[in-house]
């Protein structure tokens, strides 16, 4: 039923939508707040009866929602999406508000939302989703959301207000996999059930001690950062036995992995078209929770909805913006790599270091609001792996603390005539052209978007609101 | 050949914010002079002689690992850590670290958590958190020159009478948000609660400390000097930024 309120909070984002692309501006959160002026609550309204998935974590949100909606569109199921990245209630109000109709009745059955750790509490209620994936939680923007105690229980009390929404986490993390001790909810876990290379016990974890009686954690295996077999040897909280878990890793390349997962009880291989070890967790997050959607899909709703079709979307997902998206400027193949905390660059320099190819990296760092004020995550990530990598030849630095990454990268051992600082994302946008080598590209995120911005223009890419 | 041994104490909780770099910092600029250094970490549970070290630094933490560390404090570690002081040992303290140093915690609710007392200072919870780049002078006993860092913390430090600031605050909280006061320079203590961290991009803020243990171990220290641009870069950069109100690149 609609009101006029509704009514009129949906002509006023829509117009308000309209008026920002037509001066080209990507607004994504304002239209969401106007649409809020007239209707609070405007986001029940218009995704009522819509069957949801909400994906949230520190990292891997963005990558682990495109392959839930590729293989929803891959199966004749179109749906929403928040492609754009705007993840508080504001970007979630307006993408859900600007596809309905005038009157707010939703226009698609589906919809994958990525939402903010913090705006979960807020957003949730309003969506009654199927399914909620936690896809981990490590220290990020410490000045923004505070400990990373802070973030998980914000991200708890997100997940009580909806009891009955199934819930799919990282059994790896155990910070993550803590929600399950206090909730209500259906749970389901993946993760990896085999260790990553060579990777030992890190000196920067976020977790070391038990989340609920302060003794040290013993590991079985680590995969990356405290991720991992965990256990306390003193209460007992320990991994959870993985639903959906890669038993095997049998490839890893700039093109993508190759693995083996554990499903449904048995045994499948799945290729993952973006390389790096944590999208090899998006892939286990986005099987895991497409497979409880799917058989809550059946039960609930009488609807069938194929769950392998999960493993054909892994192996042709295209990435996001600015994570491991591939460029090509004037024949120099350029790989831009978002890294936003220290848990994500460490596992970023790790990819880089076992490509065995020549390179040249090019390091972006802003303290921009959305960056966070607070850079010093810089010296927490493991950039001293970098010096000791023969096939990285030069380094350029750009942006608003350019010159505190340049000083991070010679204390890493990085050699001064090997890092060269750059004025501004032009100057390195034309470094990058004459390059003779593939480029890397680093940025934390809204470096990133100035130089996705020059590169797309460059390139001929869409801008990221389109 | 010249050595420092530096103990890292508590590196498993107090390890926020960066805070590692400083080590990272303290070794690079003894290796550029051809001085050894020796870094043992020291955890929680460890049994160690205290006083076979030079030079101690302890970090910040999140609040709920902090907790973790004051039962094994009180084993023991908070005597040996009060002679150090009391010795003449140079001390790195941070946020957390810095805060440890004096009698008590008292947070926002009024829940007292008594510290090591080894210095004349406590520190009080407050109800906004003090959080930006921000830039203080060093006193003269620490060289005088200045210090540009990020705080991040809503205790309130107040010194005790007679108890000298690491510096004064030019622009930002430093201690309390009040007095102007930043940190504590006790004996050869520097607490501070300068994130960033500290000491890569005040690089002679790092000599000041290596002076104080290299004379405290040998009766003299001879610190060559170091071509610093990176490092001077990185320190103008936020000093021009701090001074002129632009916090952030916004």
């Amino acid at each position: 039923m609609s009101t006029i309120r509704t009514i009129a909070a949906v002509a006023a984002c829509k117009a308000a939508r309209g008026i920002l692309r037509m001066l080209h501006r990507g607004g994504t959160a304002l239209p969401g707040k106007v649409a809020m002026k007239f209707d609070k609550e405007v986001l029940r309204t218009v995704s009522r009866g819509m069957k949801i998935i909400v994906v949230t974590g520190t990292n891997g949100k963005t990558t682990t929602c495109r392959m839930l909606e590729h293989a929803l569109t891959r199966s004749g199921f179109p749906c929403l999406a928040n492609k754009s990245g705007a993840n508080l209630l504001s970007g979630v109000t307006a993408e859900f508000v600007c596809s309905a109709d005038w009157r707010g009745r939703p226009k698609t059955e589906y919809a994958v939302v990525e939402c903010d750790e913090g705006a979960l509490k807020q957003v949730v209620p309003l969506l009654a989703p199927e399914v909620i994936t936690v896809t981990n939680l490590f220290r990020d923007q410490l000045d923004r959301y505070g400990e990373v105690t802070h973030t998980l229980n914000a991200v708890k009390s997100g997940v009580e207000a909806s009891p009955q929404t199934a819930l799919c986490l990282n059994a790896d993390c155990s910070l993550t996999s803590s929600i399950a001790l206090d909730v209500p909810n259906p749970v389901f876990y993946y993760g990896l059930d085999v260790p990553v290379g060579e990777q030992k016990e890190t000196e920067i974890s976020d977790a070391r001690h038990c989340i609920r009686c302060g003794t040290a954690y013993e590991y079985r295996y680590y995969t990356y950062a405290h991720l991992g077999g965990f256990c306390c040897p003193n209460c007992g909280y320990s991994r959870h036995d993985a639903d959906v878990s890669v038993t095997q890793i049998n490839s890893v390349s700039p093109a993508g992995s190759e693995v083996r997962m554990k499903w449904r009880g048995s045994k499948k291989d799945a290729a993952i078209s973006l390389p790096a070890v944590f999208n090899i967790y998006n892939a286990a997050a986005a099987v895991c929770a497409f497979t409880v959607f799917s058989d809550r899909l059946k039960e609930r709703h009488g609807i069938t909805l194929p769950a392998e079709s999960i493993f054909d979307a892994l192996s042709d997902v295209e990435s996001s913006f600015g994570r491991m998206e591939n460029f090509d400027l004037d024949g120099v193949p350029v790989q831009m790599i978002l890294v936003k905390n220290p848990a994500g660059c460490s596992q970023s320099i790790s990819y880089l270091t076992q490509l065995k190819q020549d390179y040249m990296l090019a390091a972006c760092l802003n303290d921009r609001t959305a960056d966070g004020h607070d850079i010093s995550w810089i010296w927490d990530a493991d950039y001293e792996k970098l010096s000791e990598d023969p096939y990285l030849k030069q380094i350029l630095v750009c942006g608003d603390r350019a010159e505190d990454l340049q000083l991070r990268l010679k204390y890493a051992g990085i050699p001064e005539e090997r890092i060269e600082l750059l004025p501004d994302f032009a100057s390195m946008l034309g470094k990058i052209r004459t390059s003779n080598l593939p480029v890397f590209a680093m940025p934390n995120y809204t470096s990133m978007l100035e130089l996705r911005g020059l590169l797309s223009q460059a390139t001929g890419k869409k801008a990221f609101w389109k | 050949m010249e050595q420092l041994r530096i103990c890292h104490l508590y590196p498993e909780v107090l390890n926020l914010y960066g805070d590692r770099g400083n080590i990272r910092c303290l070794q690079q600029r003894l290796l550029w002079r051809n001085i050894d250094c020796e870094i043992t970490q020291v955890k929680i549970g460890d049994r160690a002689d205290l006083s076979a070290f030079d030079l101690f630094f302890i970090g910040g933490g999140q609040d709920f690992e902090q907790e973790v560390l004051l039962g094994d404090l009180k084993s023991g570690k908070a005597a040996e850590i009060r002679a150090a002081i009391e010795d003449g040992k140079t001390f790195l303290c941070i946020c957390g670290g810095y805060q440890m140093l004096g009698h008590y915690y008292e947070t926002y609710e009024g829940v007292k958590c008594e510290f090591l007392g080894a210095i004349d200072f406590y520190t009080v919870g407050g109800k906004v958190r003090m959080i930006d780049n921000y830039a203080f002078r060093l006193g003269e006993e620490s060289g005088g020159s200045t210090v540009v860092g990020f705080e991040n913390h809503s205790g309130r430090t107040y010194l005790g009478p007679g108890v000298k600031p690491l510096g004064t605050v030019l622009k930002g909280y430093g201690n309390n948000g009040e007095d102007k006061t930043e940190g504590v320079r006790y004996k050869n203590v520097f607490g501070s609660y300068s994130h960033g961290p500290i000491l890569p991009k005040n690089p002679e803020l790092c000599d000041e400390i290596l002076r104080s243990a290299l004379e405290r171990r040998y009766g003299r220290a001879d610190l060559s000097p170091l071509e610093d641009r990176f490092e001077k870069l990185a320190h103008e950069k936020v000093l021009e930024r701090v001074l002129s109100d632009r916090n952030s690149g916004d």
